[in-house]
């Protein structure tokens, strides 16, 4: 896999979070400014994103008309598990992209961008009381 | 023909030996520098071993945790690029004194921690640039569970 390919990994997680954020915002109305936060940097990635691969004359891959959570949401604490899902996901594949570029700017994008999600990770769960709350090496399977 | 022949083994010595007194000559080259993540595991220990005097601070536990496993990670890495000579294994950190305000001290040396390990990620290669990634960013985490 080479930095394009990993990016668009990458950015195939970015589109899935954004997915997410908007399916359980329902769920969530309690909490709805850190959900709107975090659809919000999502986004901001994902454009970010798609021009980088523009400027590398890759063609972003489009999103997916829908994404399948890892279990199926219907309320509060499982619409959390599925936010914890896929900022665990995108620390994985930003950190793919880390152990791919030389590149400066996109490694400090790409570590940025592993860094927000375990964060946004860790705060949702703590919303959840799952414990530990925080996530020990972000981006690896076991971690 | 037998002082030939000795000739011809002093010859042949002398060919042998020369690049042998060459390297014994040469200027011993410098040491290499530092690596960058025995820095990062030297300051993984000290949190953790902060952390275990914070009894008071009911994440403290998870963060020692944490902080082992990025020093034992860190410390592997660093192992296998250049073996140690002796199997001994770094020395542990003196116990330090607990600070007045414990929450605030160890909120200051995961901020440490943050910066320190995000600012060594841009100077590594690629297969170093993954771990100490991870590690800036469970060191984040950490942080989120005390704000």
């Amino acid at each position: 896999m080479n930095n394009v390919d990993a990016v668009q990994t990458a950015l195939g997680t970015e589109h899935a979070a954004l997915w997410t954020y908007g399916m359980v915002s329902a769920f969530l109305g309690n909490q709805a400014a850190a959900v709107a936060e975090g659809a919000n940097a999502h986004r901001a990635r994902r454009d970010t994103t798609e021009r980088w691969l523009r400027d590398k004359g890759a063609t972003p891959n489009p999103p997916a008309a829908a994404y399948l959570p890892p279990s199926p949401v219907s309320d509060g604490p499982s619409a959390l598990a599925a936010l914890v899902a896929v900022e665990q996901d995108t620390c994985a594949a930003w950190r793919g992209v880390l152990e791919r570029t030389d590149e400066a700017a996109l490694r400090t994008s790409a570590l940025d961008a592993l860094t927000t999600a375990a964060v946004r990770a860790t705060r949702w769960r703590k919303a959840a009381g799952t414990t530990p709350a925080s996530i020990t090496m972000p981006g690896v399977a076991s971690g | 023909m037998i002082s030939e022949s000795v000739s011809r083994r002093r010859v042949l010595f002398a060919v042998a030996a020369a690049p042998l007194a060459v390297a014994c000559t040469a200027e011993p080259p410098t040491p290499p520098p530092p690596d960058p993540l025995s820095a990062l595991a030297a300051q993984a220990r000290a949190d953790a071993a902060l952390a275990k005097t914070l009894t008071t601070v009911p994440a403290a536990a998870e963060i020692a945790k944490a902080r082992e496993t990025h020093a034992g990670l860190l410390q592997a890495e660093v192992d296998r690029e250049r073996p140690p000579l002796s199997s001994t294994a770094p020395p542990a950190p003196t116990t330090p004194p607990t600070p007045p305000d414990p929450l605030a001290a160890l909120r200051t040396a995961l901020d440490d921690a943050v910066r320190d390990a995000s600012a060594v990620v841009a100077q590594l290669p690629t297969y170093r640039a993954g771990l100490v990634g991870s590690v800036a960013a469970g060191c984040a985490s950490l942080r989120e569970v005390l704000a």
